[in-house]
């Protein structure tokens, strides 16, 4: 698609980045031993798979410009899918975690069908509401398990189940195929269309449909794509822990890690939710295990801390802070967007 | 300008040699000093921080009660390992804490770097059965061993695994002892308890405990008349103690943790109203802390517990000592969730010190098939089955009379009469 | 064995002493949501930022009322007074050194910074105060219940509830009255006006926060008579706060009291009527339906 020349330049260098890291990460999956089983590995396999969620908030909030915190209904919609394929009809789980992101999609443009007409802090609070609905409601439904939840049976290491005990290669790389389809996908509607129309709707909704956008359609297609990546983030999420509860997936904690791993890394760009997931991901595990002698919860103070430094200093998150040192300039439209600059 | 330059370059240059010099020694130092060191790593994986958070610190302190008397000579009868500093041939047991935040997802991954960063022999935890059943499938998954103090869903040990054992009672074995009681006082003493009521918090823990509760009940023809799950952390209790008091049973089995225990009894008293018999599965009820604060509002209720102060100044007078450490710590004697934690540490210490290595094969054959002498249990003994459940977990039935753990059941142990039916609140 | 009798009301009087018992109930339980919500709805109104630590300053007044009680020996009654004092500093502290930093250039900025405060708080007080809960006890009001068409009406919470209406009436008249409070009308309205004006704003919003932590702080002092005080009390406080000052509307203090008398009661009867375990699914399920009706909240402009 023809681009103003300056914009053009910059998509070759993001290209190039993007295909240059993805080669790094697959080079890490087929070289022996390279990943193992060290605490490290985790938290690689953490990065990817939070990055993942990130961006696929980051196509609802950052691009199309509705801040929605609700994504852990439909993370652990995912999560369901592949937990109930594994131990209720105790088969493979992929049947179950297509079945589980069409459902969280479908479940996706349902509610937010009626919630588009809220405006701002209205429809935040409604997507806290939902949350909670779900997330109660899970707790009593038995046909899920409730609240007992759902434990994976002891199995061997296999492909056909998705599941690894004694060497994390094999989340990984699942954890790098989510990564590149999720990433991939936004980087191809960035170019497209519906990514024009998106940001077309996030800078000023009446605006955009009196050039003729249907912004309804544009945002329930958004809604409907990002619900869908993030059930697929939830069934790696349920395959990587064993188990299915509904305090696990469907709460307002998980909801707000979608959020703030996107807003600090960089609402509305291409790289924000990997640099997000990048520096929160390793700052909540190592504080944890590290600092653990010093006293219960100080990891959670720091963290608190980062929070409130990141937004008071700088709202547009770590690419805001390398635009300020004119470190990866991004794209003209993207570099200016900050946290809540959404049309209310 | 230039000889300046060039004496300051020569001194950057001896300091920078003399630092190497220092890390390559230190480092060997270090690595010939680490090679000296006989240490059992031990993981502790529990829920430091997060809404179960005084339970979790209070099974780490319990732990490190337990590693200081194996690791420590201490004369207290009737103790194994007490006597002797260490295990084997000078070994000690080193604990690694882990917090798994009440997140089932963190207790795996913790799981995961105990065993495979810090090299733990053996991981303890996780107090809340959600967590333990991710951290434990971990440990089965290795080839570990772990285990398990005050887990109670029975499901935990319904799993077939090799290298899972849990010491305390299942909510299973409580239920049966619950309904037991119950059935005793119909017969022997007249009571009439003829309906039953459930208030649990909507967790793993409370859900599972009800639905033995409710499976159980049914063997002596008691009728549940109201089932009640709760919100953890709900902001009052008005609707659930209204249902259960419009519904009004005889008997009410209870599973509410920490500060909605305090909620419940305040309601109850609010509405005046109570049934004849109160019975909680191991929850607020065992903690000395909330007792402390619920104060005289907290009398007449009931549980199920395998320890108690009371009940160790007579039956369990070795463990009295261990109880001053445990003190000394955090303030509190010991509870009935907590003192699990140390059983844990002590039967596996010992398994260590029988199979004569640091061995996970070795040991884990003796933990299955030995019995093992424990003074911080009640029945003094810990052995497990085929699964891993310890078949003398024993509870006793108690209940709080002027602040005190009374023991009402069974016979053999009572050392009070029981109060029933429930003195109106008005009254007291 | 002792032979007392618990008392049980007769069938026939049962239906209609349930349902005064709900009803009561719920506007008790309404009418202290609407304390704790009355400074959020305040902020909101006036400076359109969600404060996400409202639920940990409940948390921090609760425990400043703990510690005044067990350690100095004063009631809740009176310490009310220096809770509300405390957290008026807290709150104005938290706006000058957090949000005012953030504030105008983002709308979400201030949300996630009040929500990094508050993880803050929560850790911060679970690591100097341990995890242990705090019950106090030897209060005045503790454990008297009065007992009105066969329902019971205990004592602290009716206090707490009438309280709540006054501080309501008092924060309503404070706006609405007073030159102060004209002044925040007018900074609420349109900022730049206001500051055309002659009004420093800064110090109006410095004020506004100031006052709905006070509010908070004072919900916070009466709760501690009957409810035990963890660091992570203030949760589920917090999220029904949001929704009351959502569902009133923006910057309405009558709307919030009126919401959150609705959704004290439709907690009390769902959870009577239908189940317990769902009560809160009642209430948040009550903002959904009400909102999509009414897209600004019941009174909202």
């Amino acid at each position: 698609m023809a681009e103003a020349g300056g914009a053009v330049k910059k998509t070759d260098t993001e290209g190039r980045i993007w295909l240059g890291l993805l080669a790094v990460l697959a080079l890490l999956a087929v070289i022996p031993g390279a990943i193992g089983n060290a605490f490290h590995a985790h938290v690689l396999v953490l990065i990817l798979l939070y990055a993942s969620m990130a961006q696929s908030w980051n196509i609802l909030g950052g691009y199309c410009g509705q801040i929605s915190f609700g994504h852990s209904v439909f993370f652990g919609i995912g999560a369901y899918g592949a937990g109930m394929a594994m131990v209720r009809y105790g088969s493979a789980p992929w049947l179950g975690v297509l079945a589980g992101a069409l459902a969280a999609s479908a479940v996706s443009v349902l509610i937010s069908w009626p919630c588009f007409k809220l405006r701002g802090h209205y429809f935040a609070i409604a997507t806290f509401a939902v949350v909670e609905i779900f997330g109660r409601l899970f707790l009593v439904w038995d046909w899920i398990g409730g609240a007992l939840g759902l434990d994976y049976p002891i199995m061997d290491d296999s492909w056909t189940h998705f599941l690894w005990s004694s060497d994390k290669t094999g989340y990984y790389t699942g954890a790098v195929a989510l990564f590149a389809l999720v990433f991939g996908v936004v980087r191809s509607i960035e170019g497209r269309r519906l990514g024009y129309y998106m940001r077309a709707v996030r800078e000023g909704q009446e605006t955009a449909e009196s050039l003729g956008v249907n912004s309804t359609h544009v945002k329930l297609t958004a809604m409907a794509l990002s619900a869908f990546m993030a059930a697929l983030c939830g069934a790696f999420f349920a395959q990587y822990n064993y188990r299915v509860d509904p305090p696990m997936v469907v709460s307002l904690d998980m909801s707000m890690k979608f959020v703030l791993i996107t807003i600090l890394g960089g609402m509305g760009t291409f790289w924000g939710p990997l640099l997000g997931a990048a520096v929160l991901i390793p700052l909540q595990e190592y504080t944890r295990t590290y600092l653990a002698s010093l006293g219960a919860g100080v990891d959670q103070v720091i963290y608190g801390l980062l929070i409130i430094f990141m937004m008071v200093r700088q709202p547009r998150g770590i690419m805001g802070f390398l635009a300020e040192f004119g470190i990866l300039g991004g794209r003209s439209d993207s570099a200016g967007k900050e946290a809540g600059d959404a049309s209310p | 300008m230039f000889s300046g330059g060039a004496t300051t370059c020569a001194r950057s240059r001896r300091v920078l040699r003399s630092c190497i010099l220092a890390v390559i020694f230190l480092l060997a130092a270090g690595s010939a000093f680490a090679a000296e060191e006989k240490v059992i790593k031990i993981g502790a994986l529990f829920p430091l921080t997060g809404p179960a958070a005084v339970s979790g610190q209070n099974c780490l302190a319990a732990v490190q009660t337990a590693a200081d008397i194996i690791n420590g000579k201490y004369d207290f009868a009737d103790f194994p390992l007490a006597s002797k500093e260490g295990l084997l041939d000078g070994y000690r047991i080193e604990i690694v804490p882990g917090d798994h935040q009440g997140k089932p997802d963190v207790a795996k991954s913790e799981a995961e770097r105990l065993f495979n960063q810090e090299n733990v022999f053996a991981i303890i935890g996780s107090y809340n059965s959600s967590a333990s059943k991710p951290a434990s499938a971990v440990a089965e998954r290795l080839k570990k061993i772990f285990m398990c103090g005050a887990s109670s869903s029975a499901e935990l040990t319904e799993r077939g695994f090799n290298y899972f054992f849990r010491t305390a009672a299942t909510d299973n074995i409580e239920s049966r002892e619950f309904i037991d009681y119950i059935d005793y006082l119909n017969k022997n003493e007249g009571a009439g308890i003829k309906t039953l009521g459930l208030l649990y918090e909507n967790s793993e823990f409370g859900k599972h405990a009800a639905e033995e509760g409710k499976s159980v009940a049914a063997g002596i023809g008691l009728e549940v008349v109201a089932d009640v799950p709760f919100t953890v952390g709900a902001t009052n209790m008005s609707s659930e103690v209204q249902t259960l008091k419009s519904a009004n049973p005889d008997a009410v089995f209870g599973a509410a943790l920490g500060s909605d225990y305090s909620l419940m009894v305040r309601t109850m008293k609010q509405t005046s109203w109570a049934p004849k018999i109160f019975i909680n599965y191991c929850t607020g009820y065992q903690n000395p802390s909330i007792n402390k604060e619920l104060g005289s509002d907290g009398n007449f209720f009931m549980g199920g517990m395998g320890y108690s102060p009371e009940i160790a100044e007579v039956y369990m007078k070795a463990a009295l000592p261990a109880q001053e450490i445990y003190r000394a710590k955090t303030g509190f004697p010991l509870d009935s969730d907590s003192i699990q934690e140390s059983v844990c540490l002590h039967v596996l210490a010992q398994a260590i010190e029988k199979a004569g290595a640091v061995d996970t094969e070795k040991v884990a054959a003796l933990l299955r098939s030995e019995t093992f002498p424990s003074p911080l249990s009640l029945s003094g003994q810990v052995a497990f089955s085929p699964g891993g459940q310890n078949n003398k977990a024993f509870t006793v039935i108690t209940q709080i009379v002027d602040q005190k753990y009374r023991t009402v059941f069974p016979e053999s142990y009572a050392d009070s009469e029981l109060t029933y039916p429930f003195p109106a609140w008005d009254k007291r | 064995m002792a032979e007392s009798v618990c008392s049980r009301p007769s069938n026939g009087g049962t239906i209609l002493a349930d349902f005064s018992q709900v009803l009561i109930d719920g506007l008790m339980n309404g009418a202290i949501y609407a304390l704790v919500a009355a400074g959020l709805s305040l902020i909101w109104g006036v400076m359109d930022v969600i404060n996400f630590a409202h639920g940990e300053f409940l948390m921090v007044a609760m425990y400043a009322c703990y510690w005044l009680g067990s350690l100095l020996g004063i009631d809740p009654l009176f310490s009310w007074v220096l809770t509300g004092a405390f957290l008026f500093f807290l709150s104005a502290a938290s706006y000058l050194l957090v949000v005012r930093r953030c504030i105008g250039r983002s709308a979400m900025a201030p949300l996630l910074a009040t929500f990094g405060l508050s993880i803050f708080l929560k850790n911060f007080c679970l690591n100097r105060f341990t995890p242990n809960f705090r019950l106090l006890s030897g209060t005045i009001m503790e454990g008297r219940v009065l007992h009105v068409m066969g329902a019971s009406v205990p004592l602290p919470q009716l206090v707490t509830a009438l309280f709540s209406l006054v501080v309501l009436g008092c924060l309503y008249y404070f706006i609405k009255r007073t030159r102060i409070g004209w002044a925040i009308q007018a900074t609420a309205m349109d900022r730049e006006a206001a500051e055309l004006m002659g009004i420093d704003t800064g110090r109006i919003f410095t004020l506004v926060f100031g006052f709905g932590g006070m509010c908070v702080g004072i919900a916070g002092g009466f709760m501690t008579s009957y409810l035990a005080v963890f660091p992570e009390v203030g949760a589920l406080f917090s999220l029904i706060a949001f929704v009351v000052v959502a569902l009133g509307g923006f910057g309405s203090i009558p709307g919030a009291l009126l919401a959150a008398l609705l959704i004290g009661l439709v907690e009390s009867f769902a959870g009577f009527y239908i189940a317990p375990v769902i009560k809160y699914v009642a209430v948040f399920a009550l903002y959904v339906v009400v909102i999509l009706i009414r897209p600004k909240g019941l009174f909202g402009w």
